[in-house]
């Protein structure tokens, strides 16, 4: 550890009397196959802004919950106004006056805002008061900036609308201490600049928030504090004026990197996959309000992949990534702009029909999408190919042998149901359906976060099988969150923020510090 | 044609429609907290023949509704264990239960089949008031538990709207995930709600056997009024102030036919005539189903999911 | 659920050890047979000689089995209707009145068009034209469900009212078509012997049993190798999955409603094909169709297993009517309080094949100041 982290840990002593009105100390915590978090110390003085900055991953929603009392720290502990507390649960924890708000909303959509959030209230007479509880309710949200007629329906509310929802619950409830998790990921500029007053107003009135975020740039001015975390470690912390965006940028992700020497290809061959100022808008009767508040999902995509590249898409989930990917592999229609594979406009024509094109898609979402969990491997292998009426499973069964020795998938056999492998081994199966066919069809793949959630030696296997299908000639199209392996694999990178690609840069170190900003939203 | 003779029959399907608000309060009321109970009909049939059977050996009414009731509650329990806590199939528990029930109040019944019933639910006589020309017997000319069934309506309505157990058992079914995060237990909610939803089937059961059927004979009993229940429940929109004017709608359908009979009208066939109800309740389930419909009038969101914690 | 020191949980499980398959129906009769025995005792009935009857008037006599397949015939259909549907979560209740239309069609193909047909043609017409009767009585529910998601549980389940009206009236309520115009007696019309299939001997066991069986069988091998059969199995699991692999839910949805509705009006028209010879108002009462439903569903959906669960539910019930008109008459209804009762603890035996039970110690609860 280093000077920084001690400052965090003396800043509590600090101000001499006053103990921080929540901290946790040494905390660490375990889920299956990771440390979340690992002897982290960190404090939030009363009417103090302290923000725990890191990319996804670093572990700081897992201290954030572990702050509110959502789950237990496995070592270590959490001190309210300087006095150990145990919490049990979330509502332990709001006894205690500490409130966490999600980045996924809990609220009930058919319900009004006001019986939101009197919801969980103990305490309240049986009869309900409408008119005492709407009273209330504005009275809160008045009091701290935050407009909000209490006989709205939340479903029809923005998402900006509905965090404030979120936050006046808490506030009714008596919270001193709030929790915010990615409060920024689904609202819009305005939206963001009204939440830094209503911070603002909180702080004002001797409240303490916490604001858990990897947006960077919008954090450094609200801020009085801002932890860094990485790896569920903390790497560093800056009072309000130190903080500078390369040097916190550099804390979020900056370390030795060793690209593995890889290719000397050229880029010469042909561009196999071509999208052009690809725009897809928000389809207003499906109503979906979680959806980010911005004009468009995607904005004038363009971008073109060549036969033997490999082209990544960086960026922070929830900024379009998968919303990209169906567009481009047919599953979505784009409102404006063209889709070309191997030479075909494949723009209206289906999922079908784009994989026979030659595009494979391998989706983020092993066991949900891409593979049905209860059928065996052999039966998977079929899901993207041509079958006739009768399905001929013996080619199958060979292919499928076939993978499992030369991919060193780990499984009982190949009549295994899915859902039994592991991420890493289902992961294989998956991407050797897609890269690896007889038929060989495929000469474009889109590939979404690959190794998500998989251990080091799978990680490895994937990345061998991504550089062997370029070797081959394949066009690969790379989105991930893990900017890591986007700069690893990436011949060329590009970052989408926001539905829109906003910068272009090659795959070497020297860019490694300009991606990661770009992917916050800080513009170069 | 004698327009008295409609009048009667408008008064006579507003007593009929008991059953069905009582059935379909009891649907509305466990649909509320999340879970399907599709066994509507067996409660019905077991609510019936076991009060007959009370009411056959004790000859008191009161103990006769009130097995009905603890019979329908019984049922309710198994299928609240059975998809609560064990998470089965909740269609298939409930037909289990219809066909469980059927067969278990046949088996009940065979000994009294035919035997006219023991005791009779008598009309409330209101004295001058149930002689007025139309209010009379539309609205004086009914017995307890009929006005009875109509506060029960009001209360739960009043329930679900303006007390604190109401909201939260409208969450539990739209959102059981937040109502669990409050730390409130969606699992006793779902029971409760279930076994007293079960409860009131029963009754509509027994109120039918004493107040309508003549005597206990299976097959004629219930005559699918507990499946138009359960599509009440939809056209109702959930809530029981609805209930009451879709039943009365409902009970209208099918008395017409035996009014048409009596009357020797015969433009259709009395078994044609007989399709209405059914029909009818179709062509309103389908409107009733457009996405626009849906989205306003609206399902409780988790109806029919089992809600599994996520593990911490 | 914690037990005195011991804690019961359940824990998912991500396989079922093979001896549950078999364990979990034995015991769900064997329950089933304990709460029936219960009933019989409160009646008045001795449970073990009731039992005992019931096995040699259904399965161990020599007319007691042959009425068991003969009544098996259509049951396997129903089964069959029910299982196809229902492994993809599509819940058609109707069979019941996919049964009666069915047999209407069977009837009109067997009154109208058999007796200008040879008889070898006769008999295949009769049940395609039953099953094309029964698919179309599902159609709409089929449709609003495949395009408009509206649920297809009371839409089926009203159409079943509808129908038993229909048939009513075809037989009481009309002089018309269906009717026999040799006699004023209400009664079907019958339809051309060239249609019919001559029982088994003296049994009521007719070679549409072999027609049964045989659909089972196909039925299996169809969904095991067939595209189709595949696509419906992936779309069962998740249908996400099927959507990114291009399938099109709307052609699943309804496609595989109407083939459940063809399916129980196939049973419809074997009736008629078989022991009926017309439109017989007396298979309103056996409610042939629901138990279709407790046929699949004990059979866990599987279409040879449909053959069995099949052959023991039609058992209780040709058991059941004979002890109903025995020296010592037990109500037929203890056949249908069996059949639901067994139905009703299957469900909850399914529990164990998902999960296991766990049982762990609990520890010394540690003071907490909260």
């Amino acid at each position: 550890m280093n000077a920084s982290s001690e400052a965090t840990q003396g800043s509590y002593r600090e101000n001499g009397a006053a103990p921080s009105a929540l901290s946790a100390q040494n905390v660490t915590k375990r889920f299956p196959g990771v440390i979340a978090n690992l002897l982290v110390n960190f404090d939030v003085a009363r009417g103090e802004v302290h923000t725990l900055l890191g990319e996804n991953g670093a572990g700081k929603s897992t201290l954030a919950s572990i702050l509110s009392g959502l789950y237990r720290p496995d070592e270590g502990s959490v001190l309210r106004n300087g006095k150990e507390v145990r919490l049990s649960s979330p509502r332990s924890g709001l006894s205690h006056g500490i409130a966490m708000v999600h980045q996924h909303f809990r609220l009930v959509d058919r319900f009004t805002v006001a019986e939101n959030v009197v919801l969980g209230s103990k305490g309240l007479s049986f009869v309900l008061q409408p008119k005492d509880i709407e009273a209330k309710v504005s009275e809160v949200s008045e009091k701290f900036g935050l407009p909000l007629d209490p006989r709205a329906v939340v479903g029809e509310l923005s998402a900006g609308q509905r965090q404030r929802v979120e936050i006046v619950k808490a506030l009714y409830h008596g919270a001193e201490v709030l929790l915010l998790d990615e409060p920024t990921a689904l609202l819009a500029p305005p939206e963001v600049v009204k939440l830094f007053e209503t911070v603002r107003a909180m702080t004002s009135a001797g409240k303490s928030v916490v604001f858990v975020s990897h947006k960077l740039g919008e954090v450094v001015d609200i801020s009085d504090r801002i932890t860094v975390m990485r790896d569920g470690k903390v790497t560093g912390s800056v009072k309000r004026g130190e903080a500078n965006a390369s040097r916190l940028a550099e804390l979020m992700v900056g370390r030795e990197i060793t690209l593995a020497p890889r290719r000397g290809t050229s880029n010469s061959g042909d561009v196999l996959l071509s999208v052009s100022q690809v725009h897809l808008s928000h389809d207003q009767s499906q109503n979906q309000s979680n959806q980010p508040n911005q004009p468009n999902i995607l904005s004038d995509i363009n971008l073109r992949v060549r036969s033997g590249e490999i082209l990544g898409i960086a960026g922070v989930s929830g900024n379009g990534q998968r919303d990209l990917a169906e567009v481009i592999s047919g599953l979505r229609q784009p409102n404006q702009g063209a889709v070309t594979v191997c030479g075909l406009p494949t723009v209206g024509l289906g999922a079908r029909a784009t994989r026979q094109a030659g595009l494979a898609y391998v989706p983020e979402d092993r066991l949900g999408t891409g593979l049905a969990p209860s059928l065996s491997i052999v039966d998977n292998l079929l899901l993207t190919r041509d079958r006739g009426f009768l399905v001929d499973r013996k080619s199958a069964l060979i292919e499928a042998q076939e993978f499992i020795t030369k991919l060193e998938i780990k499984t009982p056999g190949p009549l295994t149901p899915t859902r039994k492998l592991s991420g890493g081994n289902a992961q294989k199966v998956l991407l050797a359906r897609e890269l690896f066919s007889t038929e060989d069809l495929s000469r474009v793949l889109i590939v979404c976060s690959p190794t998500r959630g998989l251990d080091v030696g799978a990680v490895e296997s994937v990345h061998a099988l991504l550089d062997q299908a370029r070797k081959n000639g394949k066009a690969i199209l790379l989105i991930s969150e893990d900017l890591d392996e986007v700069m690893t694999l990436a011949d060329r990178v590009l970052v989408l923020y926001r539905g829109s690609i906003v910068l272009e840069a090659k795959g070497v170190a020297e860019d490694f510090e300009r991606v990661g900003r770009a992917m916050a939203g800080i513009s170069a | 044609m004698n327009s008295n003779v409609w009048l009667l029959t408008f008064a006579d399907a507003i007593s009929i429609a008991t059953t069905l608000i009582l059935a379909s309060l009891g649907a509305m009321i466990t649909e509320r907290s999340g879970v399907i109970n599709l066994g509507v009909e067996g409660y019905l049939l077991m609510g019936a023949v076991t009060g007959f059977v009370v009411a056959d050996s004790t000859g008191q009414l009161w103990l006769a509704l009130g097995s009905s009731i603890v019979v329908g509650a019984a049922m309710a329990l198994v299928h609240a264990t059975l998809t609560v806590t064990l998470r089965a199939n909740q269609i298939v528990s409930g037909l289990a239960m219809v066909i469980f029930g059927t067969g278990l109040s046949q088996f009940i019944g065979k000994p009294i089949e035919g035997k006219s019933r023991p005791v009779v639910i008598d009309k409330i006589d209101f004295g001058v008031l149930s002689d007025l020309p139309i209010i009379g017997p539309v609205i004086f000319g009914h017995d307890p538990i009929t006005y009875a069934t109509w506060l029960l309506a009001l209360v739960i309505s009043l329930y679900l709207h303006r007390t604190r157990p109401g909201l939260i058992l409208r969450a539990t079914g739209d959102a059981p995930a937040t109502v669990d995060a409050q730390g409130v237990s969606v699992k006793r909610i779902r029971y409760v709600h279930t076994v007293v939803g079960g409860a009131l089937m029963g009754l509509g059961g027994g109120w039918y056997m004493f107040a309508r059927a003549a005597a206990w004979n299976q097959s004629a009993t219930t005559n699918g009024i507990g499946w138009i229940a359960l599509a009440l429940v939809v056209f109702a929109s959930w809530r029981p102030l609805r209930a009451i004017a879709g039943a009365v709608l409902f009970g209208f359908c099918l008395q017409v036919p035996f009014t048409l009979q009596g009357q020797q009208i015969n433009i259709l066939p009395s078994e044609i005539v007989s399709m209405f109800p059914y029909l009818m309740t179709l062509v309103v389930l389908v409107a009733l189903s457009t996405p626009r419909a849906r989205r306003l009038l609206g399902a409780p969101k988790m109806l029919g999911q089992p809600f599994v914690r996520d593990e911490r | 659920m914690i037990i005195g020191k011991a804690r019961i949980q359940l824990e998912a499980r991500l396989t079922a050890p093979r001896w549950l398959v078999v364990v979990v129906p034995v015991f769900s009769v064997l329950f089933a047979l304990v709460v029936g025995g219960v009933f019989l005792l409160i009646t008045g009935h001795p449970p073990i000689r009731t039992y005992r009857d019931l096995l040699d008037n259904g399965y161990t006599s020599f007319y007691g089995i042959t009425d068991t397949l003969g009544l098996a015939t259509p049951l396997i259909c129903t089964g069959l209707a029910a299982a196809f549907a229902f492994r993809m979560n599509l819940y058609n209740i109707g069979q019941e009145g996919q049964l009666y239309l069915g047999m209407v069609g069977g009837a009109w193909a067997g009154i109208a068009l058999a007796p200008h047909l040879n008889q070898f043609i006769a008999v295949p017409v009769v049940l395609v034209t039953g099953a094309l009767f029964g698919a179309v009585w599902v159609l709409v529910p089929a449709l609003l469900r495949a395009r408009m998601g509206t649920s297809e549980i009371v839409s089926t389940l009203l159409l079943n009212y509808v129908a038993l009206n229909l048939i009513n009236y075809f037989i009481y309520g009309s002089r018309g078509f269906f009717r026999d115009p040799s006699t004023p007696f209400p009664q079907g019309r019958p339809i051309s012997e060239s249609a019919r299939f001559d029982s088994f001997g003296t049994t009521n066991t007719y070679p549409t049993l072999i027609i049964s069986i045989i659909l089972a069988v196909f039925l299996f091998w169809f969904v095991r190798r067939s595209n189709y059969g595949y696509e419906t199995s992936v779309f069962a699991d998740s249908p996400q999955t099927a959507r990114y692999a291009g399938m099109n839910s709307i052609w699943l949805t309804s496609s595989v409603l109407l083939f459940s509705g063809a399916l129980a009006g196939l049973g419809g028209a074997m009736y008629v094909v078989g022991p009926a010879g017309k439109v017989d108002p007396g298979l309103l009462q056996t409610g042939l169709g629901y138990a279709g439903i407790v046929v699949a569903a004990l059979a866990r959906y599987n279409f040879v297993a449909v053959i069995i669960t099949a052959v023991l539910f039609a058992g209780l019930r040709v058991g059941g009517s004979a002890l109903q008109a025995s020296s010592d008459p037990v109500p037929i209804a203890i056949a249908v309080v069996l059949q639901g009762a067994v139905l009703l603890f299957a469900l909850g035996g399914e529990i164990f094949r998902r999960n296991r039970v766990v049982i762990t110690r609990v520890a010394q609860n540690v003071k907490v100041s909260v």
